[in-house]
């Protein structure tokens, strides 16, 4: 039996890797902080505010995301959206995301041969 | 908003760059009401629902960290493996040198051997500890500060691409660390040499006063200033030692610094303000004093040669440095 701890740290390793890919994918719509932090924990990537909402801000300062103030409803949000680089950058990265996928099952299955 | 969010928002926001702070703000806040209402709407009391909410965020500096993306560790693993090797190499040439020189002063006072070695070694364990201070000062700086992005790129670009090429050889420009210590150790003690001498008389009037070498107003504020310059082209020293060599633009900034230094020097020995006339006058020898004299002349005459010398240094280095980089890059072999 694995150590929980062990697995914890681990797991938040692998999470870490994929959280960025994750917000790109999914701001293709565009979203607020909080919506979106709820829609990845819906989708079984669950996060942090304190690890998103720096994450956003940060991601557009490098322009992979875009973000416009809606200050129609009662309270003001800030949505973002995905840009044209942060999409390409998505697309690619989705690419490596797959092969390492099948090439971890493929290490998987040859261990069971 | 209740107090509670108000106090969180306080701690978050403080360190937080001015042009960013109302935007963080108002987003955050509305993050916040929106995990509260949440809360809330799911059967929970609202006090009890905010501190939940606040509590996920966790700690508010670590927070604000996450959103500068200043550091929470004081030297990170870029800068650490030369800091370690600064200190322990400074440590290790500084505090013998102080324990032998203050036990043969404190000799030739008079004082027995056991209280000379005391001295000694007390002042030695001090000096470590200052020495340990200032270095871990100065490289905390240089994690924070901006103009070491330079170097953090060429440091990148050395240890992040490396080949065996990189190996060093006899006759590359590669700056040592013993080069750097030793640069360092010299600009220290210069440093220690001007506060030292600002106090520095031995001739007392007649009526008992000590009448200071320097011009008391020049001790003031040019000796603190000068030390400040020389502080300064340590750290430039120590920048060059973690970016491997030097570049242009360290050369030029290592320039300024000289002229920063030289420039005043000069004009104060040539204009005769820098030793105290009263001074000169009570050894018995006005000319020491005086801006044509003998003395000023040779003053200002070696430091213009040995800032001239640093700068020329600097550059020529520089260049080679560079032809050595590009050489390299070509795939030719280099060996001199």
């Amino acid at each position: 039996m694995v150590d929980d701890d062990v697995l914890g740290s681990h797991r938040q390793e692998l999470r870490r890797g994929t959280i960025v890919l994750a917000c790109l994918m999914a701001l293709r719509a565009p979203e607020y902080g909080y919506a979106l932090l709820k829609r990845l924990d819906v989708a079984g990537i669950p996060s942090d505010g304190n690890t998103i909402y720096p994450l956003l801000r940060r991601l557009e300062e490098r322009g992979l995301l875009e973000s416009e103030w809606n200050t129609d409803e009662s309270r003001p949000r800030k949505f973002y959206r995905t840009s044209a680089t942060g999409t390409d950058l998505a697309r690619q990265l989705l690419t490596d995301m797959t092969k390492l996928t099948a090439s971890l099952h493929g290490l998987n299955g040859g261990t069971k041969r | 908003m209740t107090l509670m969010t108000e106090r969180y928002l306080a701690v978050v926001l403080r360190s937080i760059p001015e042009r960013q702070r109302a935007d963080v703000d108002r987003e955050l806040r509305s993050s916040i009401a929106d995990a509260v209402e949440d809360r809330v709407a799911a059967g929970e009391d609202r006090p009890g629902a905010e501190r939940a909410v606040l509590e996920g965020l966790g700690e508010p500096s670590r927070l604000a960290a996450g959103y500068t993306g200043r550091p929470l560790y004081l030297i990170g693993p870029e800068f650490y493996p030369a800091y370690r090797d600064v200190l322990l190499k400074l440590v290790a040439v500084v505090m013998p040198i102080v324990a032998v020189a203050l036990t043969v002063v404190e000799l030739a006072g008079g004082v027995s051997y056991v209280d000379a070695l005391l001295a000694g070694f007390g002042a030695a364990i001090s000096t470590g500890v200052h020495v340990a201070f200032w270095v871990t000062l100065f490289f905390m700086f240089l994690e924070r500060a901006e103009v070491t992005r330079e170097a953090r790129t060429e440091m990148a670009n050395a240890t992040g691409r490396w080949t065996v090429d990189r190996l060093p050889e006899e006759g590359s420009h590669r700056v040592g660390a013993g080069e750097t210590v030793g640069e360092v150790l010299t600009t220290m003690l210069t440093i220690g040499g001007l506060l030292f001498l600002r106090d520095l008389s031995w001739v007392t009037r007649a009526d008992g006063e000590v009448v200071p070498l320097f011009d008391p107003a020049l001790t003031t504020f040019w000796f603190p200033v000068l030390a400040a310059i020389l502080a300064l082209m340590a750290l430039i020293q120590v920048v060059v030692y973690m970016a491997g060599r030097w570049t242009i633009t360290l050369a030029s900034g290592y320039t300024i610094l000289q002229l920063a230094f030289a420039v005043p020097v000069v004009t104060l020995a040539l204009r005769g303000t820098l030793i105290n006339p009263t001074f000169a006058a009570e050894v018995g020898w006005p000319p020491l004093a005086a801006g044509d004299g003998l003395v000023m002349l040779a003053l200002a005459a070696v430091v213009t040669f040995v800032s001239a010398w640093e700068i020329f240094d600097a550059f020529r280095r520089a260049r080679r440095a560079h032809r050595t980089q590009r050489a390299v890059a070509a795939g030719q072999i280099v060996s001199q």
